[in-house]
């Protein structure tokens, strides 16, 4: 994912959106992330090179692309959702992005791998009947045909390699399964195609789990749109607050730290006790 | 007589020796009187002879001194009056002396470094330019080999510096800031202008490019950075709005393990350059032959099947005239090799050609029956040795790079028709009009790069290629391990060699001499010295000015690794290649690790229990699961 919107980020702060506000004009004022109106609804906010950089991540910086944000807020919806389960934090799971799975795979060209909107890691020691699985998750807007759905969900289900691996290691038959589940939260225009796709699958739809997205996952109807950049304090009242304020932000952003893996190096801020002043949660919830 | 002979020759030698004493005891004096400038020259021509800098680079740094003189000037100005500027050095001279001889140095260096720094600059700068001229000329040194022993001397320390350089971390990006491709950092330059880094301008790239170089002596390093330097270049121009996207196609006509090594350090290298997707064909990518147009389609199916000449070419003519019928039936071209296949059949064309406007068409399958079968069988076989790399879907549009897999060393043949087919469909999507069945291949800038191509050119001549490229607007960059390996014959050799407008890259090789050659010669002074008697030789003698060749090929014999000559326009520039650091590859061995973890594959053919990390079969739905989901999402959701 490459952004996220004010409303979802407070939530991932656990803050509220005027402390999420100021935070991230913090952050503005150090470069260390954009914002804009990009439509409907509350602004968006992405990472800038630095920001990234600060986080210890090397991709490619660049705002939300315009066709793609009502599909980033549904997947954000569903990870915070996942992420406020009791069970999700409890087990010690944690979210791995489309964004990050991408830049796994480098450039490697598309034509015959989709990527699925996010991962979810369960860690082998979890006291969970499915430790030590990793779940596809889907986020469907829209309606696709019914053979396209069920060709990616054999996609997804018969893949035995991570992504970014060499093509060999893909698909190999006999080698179990990368994903022992996958999840569809669906919008509800595109529940009775995804069901008729996992029908088709046969003795393989047990492991897929269509839910409704969250009842916040969908954009704000566009009237009122505004294009253009955000009024976002910028004064050293609001620096301050976002450098020194209170700690509501801190369990939010630090979360990370315990959650993810030490391969993934957004934790890394939270974990150096920056949390604060550092992206990293927008980062987490970005990708 | 004879003692007033010798004693005349005394008397000369005498004051022969007098003079000389008196022009030593001179310059002593003139270089303690001036000690700050001597100080700073001695230390400035130090400073070229071991780094290997051209006597230009002082000049420039005396240059950059001028704002420190000019502050220093209006300072005295301020002071004193306008007058006092002119005696302004010799009274810096006078308090520098008065300060090193109360033992303030530091005040004393103070005082004089404004004049002293630009002037020593500059006489270290002459005095350096002297040494070199005369090494060159033959005339300095104390033997004749001086000079050779000098130049080898100064390409090492020039080597060290260029080593230097490039490991310096941002001194050699990729690209300079007007966008044009930055190789590395020079060596040498040698007709060329001399510059810290080798800037190669973007034109050239779009222009016929040579490589030549053995195994291991950086040439894919090179490539690489070429080739990304082109992708990022073209990249750039794009988002400036003065080029269109680039497109950079890589045939591998070596194939093997090693090209696949290759390709995923080209995937990663451009990635880092902008190219969001490099797609690796036939591994993992796939282009579709039968996206060609219905004509074009024709000739390349005809050209996939080998056949003779003389007797045979009847039987060409044959199968010509069936494919054109097959591909030009009414029900429109075949959609894949299946498709294909199932029309080299006498009953599918007389069906396909049933109308009675096709009258001429069923005489030709009248007459071509008995063949049918026999066209059929080959291009079956032939199908089934290409593979399904050529059989879609996808084309050139489809990523920013491809990287083309050939097995020129296992599969000759198979490659040489892969090789025709690839590039029949890029010269296809070349020549397409934008938005049109080619994807809008007319407006991509394409360099098609092409290693080892005369492994597969049997058929497909590269000269041929060359101008083929030309005519459409492609840039061709053919690199060979050696001069042989460039093209079958020595005059398709000279040919590309000749044709290569964009520039020659000379990697280290045994037999150079050819390309050599290629980059003409230069005037030079040679100059003869008498000798006085082993080892003493004097420094009197004839010049005369000869020809030298401007790429001495020994030195590119001598190369080290990431070395190369860049031959362009009668000059050459060595250049110490840059290495581009590509982002770490995926790690593939956690691949198995995880999937071990997880649960066992269920093939979409072939319905399989999913398994759990001790084979035992798990849950479909363990307990707690629909508790955690129906927490996040609400219950199960019904269609």
């Amino acid at each position: 994912m490459y952004g996220v919107q004010l409303d979802q980020l407070a939530s991932a702060l656990g803050v509220s959106e005027a402390r999420a506000r100021a935070i991230v004009a913090g952050w503005r004022k150090r470069r260390l992330a954009e914002s804009a109106r990009l439509g409907p609804g509350a602004p968006w906010i992405w990472l800038t090179r630095a920001g990234l950089a600060s986080c210890g991540l090397a991709y490619s910086p660049a705002p939300p692309a315009l066709g793609r944000l009502a599909h980033l807020r549904a997947v954000t919806a569903v990870r915070l959702a996942l992420e406020a389960a009791s069970g999700y934090a409890a087990a010690g799971a944690h979210w791995r992005g489309e964004r990050r799975l991408r830049a796994r795979a480098g450039g490697r060209v598309g034509l015959r791998e989709h990527f699925p909107d996010g991962e979810v890691h369960w860690p082998s020691e979890a006291a969970v009947a499915w430790a030590d699985e990793c779940w596809a998750i889907e986020a469907e807007l829209t309606r696709k045909t019914v053979s396209r759905t069920a060709a990616i969900m054999r996609e997804l289900l018969t893949r035995t390699g991570d992504y970014g691996c060499p093509a060999a290691e893909a698909r190999v038959p006999g080698r179990p399964a990368r994903h022992a589940r996958v999840l569809y939260a669906c919008a509800p225009a595109a529940v009775a195609t995804v069901a008729r796709a996992r029908d088709a699958l046969g003795g393989a739809s047990v492991r897929i789990e269509i839910r409704s997205l969250p009842p916040d996952a969908a954009l704000p109807p566009p009237a009122g749109l505004r294009v253009g950049p955000v009024r976002i304090a910028t004064g050293r009242a609001a620096t301050r607050r976002a450098a020194t304020g209170p700690a509501a932000a801190q369990p939010a952003a630090a979360q990370p730290a315990t959650a993810q893996p030490a391969t993934q190096p957004a934790a890394q801020p939270a974990a150096t006790g920056k949390a604060r002043t550092q992206p990293a949660a927008t980062e987490r919830a970005a990708t | 007589m004879i003692s007033r002979w010798l004693s005349l020759l005394a008397v000369r030698a005498a004051a022969r020796l007098a003079l000389r004493l008196i022009k030593i005891a001179a310059a002593v004096v003139l270089i303690i009187a001036a000690a700050p400038v001597s100080v700073c020259a001695g230390i400035s021509v130090g400073a070229a002879w071991l780094a290997g800098w051209q006597p230009a680079r002082l000049y420039r740094a005396a240059l950059w001194c001028a704002p420190m003189v000019a502050v220093w000037l209006a300072a005295i100005a301020a002071r004193h009056n306008v007058a006092g500027l002119v005696q302004a050095p010799y009274q810096a001279w006078l308090a520098m002396w008065r300060h090193g001889a109360a033992g303030a140095y530091p005040a004393a260096a103070a005082v004089i470094a404004p004049a002293a720094i630009p002037l020593g600059l500059a006489a270290g700068g002459l005095a350096w330019s002297y040494r070199i001229r005369s090494m060159q000329a033959g005339s300095g040194g104390l033997a004749p080999s001086s000079a050779v022993a000098f130049d080898l001397r100064q390409w090492r320390h020039q080597a060290r510096s260029a080593r230097a350089r490039i490991a310096a971390p941002g001194s050699v990006p990729l690209n300079s800031p007007n966008g044009d491709l930055i190789a590395g950092a020079v060596i040498r330059a040698v007709g060329h202008p001399a510059r810290r880094t080798a800037v190669i301008p973007y034109q050239r790239m779009r222009s016929h490019q040579v490589v030549i170089g053995t195994t291991g002596t950086g040439k894919t390093t090179l490539l690489l950075r070429l080739w990304a330097g082109f992708v990022a270049s073209a990249l750039r121009r794009h988002a400036a709005g003065s080029g269109s996207l680039p497109l950079l196609v890589v045939l591998d006509c070596k194939g093997g393990g090693d090209a696949r090594r290759i390709a995923d350090r080209a995937r990663r290298v451009l990635r880092a350059a902008g190219a969001a997707s490099t797609a690796v064909w036939p591994d993992e990518a796939s282009l579709s032959l039968w996206a060609l147009p219905p004509g074009q389609l024709i000739t390349t199916l005809v050209d996939l099947i080998e056949h003779g000449t003389g007797g045979a070419a009847y039987y060409a003519d044959v199968m010509e005239a069936v494919v054109a019928l097959a591909v030009e039936a009414p029900p429109g071209p075949p959609r894949d090799t299946a498709d294909f296949l199932a029309r080299l059949e006498p009953g599918w064309l007389t069906m396909a050609y049933s109308a009675a406007e096709h009258d001429d068409a069923h005489a030709l399958i009248r007459a071509a029956a008995r063949q049918t079968g026999d066209i059929a069988l080959r291009f079956r076989t032939l199908f089934r040795r290409l593979g399904s790399g050529l059989d879609g879907p996808g084309g050139f549009g489809d990523a920013d790079a491809w990287y083309c897999i050939l097995e020129g060393t296992a599969e000759t043949s198979v490659a040489e028709s892969q090789a025709r087919a690839l590039v029949d469909l890029l010269a296809s999507y070349a020549t397409a009009a934008p938005g049109g069945r080619g994807q809008a291949g007319g407006r991509r800038q394409i360099l098609l790069a092409v290693d080892e191509f005369s492994a597969v050119s049997r058929r497909l001549p590269i000269w041929q290629l060359y101008e083929r490229a030309r005519s459409l607007g492609l840039a061709v960059q053919v690199s060979a391990q050696s001069w042989q390996g460039l093209a079958a014959d020595e005059d398709e050799r000279y040919r590309i060699a000749a044709a290569a407008d964009g520039g020659i890259w000379l990697l280290r090789t045994p037999h150079p001499e050819p390309v050599t050659a290629l980059a003409g010669s230069r005037t030079v002074t040679d100059t003869t010295r008498r000798l006085l008697g082993v080892p003493l030789w004097s420094h009197q003698g004839t010049s005369r000015m000869r020809l030298a060749p401007v790429v001495d090929p020994a030195l590119i014999r001598a190369l080290d690794v990431g070395q190369a000559a860049y031959i362009y326009r009668g000059g050459a520039t060595y250049v110490q290649v840059k290495r581009l650091v590509a982002a770490p590859a995926a790690v593939g061995s956690r691949t198995a690790e995880t999937a071990a973890r997880t649960v066992a594959a269920a093939s979409p053919r072939r319905q399989e229990p999913a398994a759990g990390r001790d084979g035992r079969p798990v849950e479909p739905i363990p307990p707690g699961l629909t508790e955690l989901l129906d927490e996040a999402f609400g219950t199960e959701t019904a269609p």
